[in-house]
């Protein structure tokens, strides 16, 4: 994968968690993932074509997403219910949308697809062919990492 | 049809004929939707409708018209996205008054919307003062 195409959503996911959180996020070491290994419980797929075709998928526990959602909309939320999955799906579609307004910017053409969101236990994703590089970041109200992959 | 400005310089939904402003907001996202109803009733907008998708938005116009002076629609939604149904609300009503809401800041789809009769466009994640900047710009 590209730098020039991973960067984009690195700085968008920074930029925008900062911005609406109106806290410090930190950003953790980047790894790369193998495939099949389990994802934390609230995870967004956000489909990517254009340059690349792929995927990027923000993944959360249920803890923090519901965290996240209520910080947002300034109450508590007792499950993972209607409101909270539409704002995390919101802040997947924002990161997304910031980081292909900076590749269009580089003259990169990227389409992305609306966000679906899935939860449970024992999560995970396979794929043929692609190896998912991970973003984690400390939000203050949990860890959420972005898994990108994306084949060219 | 012209806005009143408070003396905090943001707009109020109330028109200077009489009558508050009438919106429909069109957008897939349940929270987008309570941030924007939220940012315009706190001004005494009146939000008359909101859909959450496109054909839902495009029946819900037709059916308020009159009675609708702003949309607020996102770009990208399931079902009929934020283009087409601009197209197809200018084709029902070339008058229709409409700022297109979108997390993309400068793709083909915002160029193309601008052709398509979109007065102007707000960039999420929404700032409260910023977005009634820009609809304070787009009605004056």
């Amino acid at each position: 994968m590209r730098i020039e195409y991973i960067n984009p959503f690195v700085e968008a996911s920074f930029d925008i968690l900062n911005e609406i959180l109106g806290t410090s996020v930190k950003r953790g070491q980047l790894y790369l993932k193998k495939l099949g290994e389990s994802m934390k419980g609230v995870a967004v797929v956000i489909g990517v074509t254009g340059q690349v075709t792929g995927r990027i998928v923000f993944d959360m526990s249920e803890a923090t997403s519901l965290k996240l959602a209520e910080k947002l909309n300034g109450e508590k939320f007792d499950d993972f219910n209607d409101m909270a999955r539409s704002t995390i799906a919101e802040i997947a579609n924002m990161i997304t949308g910031r980081a292909v307004t900076k590749l269009d910017k580089e003259g990169l053409a990227f389409d992305f697809t609306p966000p679906t969101i899935i939860s449970g236990t024992n999560l995970n994703i396979y794929e043929s062919e692609m190896e998912a590089l991970i973003i984690p970041l400390d939000t203050g109200m949990g860890i959420v990492e972005i898994n990108i992959a994306f084949k060219e | 049809m012209g806005i009143l400005i408070g003396e905090d310089g943001l707009p109020v939904g109330k028109k200077s004929t009489g009558g508050n402003f009438k919106v429909l907001c069109i957008d897939d996202s349940q929270f987008i939707i309570k941030q924007l109803s939220q940012i315009f009733m706190s001004r005494d907008f009146e939000v008359v409708g909101t859909a959450i998708n496109g054909k839902q938005g495009l029946e819900l116009y037709k059916s308020l018209y009159p009675n609708v002076d702003l949309v607020t629609l996102d770009i990208t939604m399931p079902e009929m996205d934020g283009l087409e149904t601009l197209q197809k609300i200018k084709e029902s009503d070339p008058n229709a008054v409409v700022i297109m809401v979108t997390a993309l800041g400068t793709a083909d789809a915002v160029k193309e919307a601008i052709k398509l009769g979109a007065k102007g466009y707000i960039v999420k994640p929404l700032d409260r003062e910023k977005v009634l900047e820009r609809i304070g710009q787009i009605l004056k």
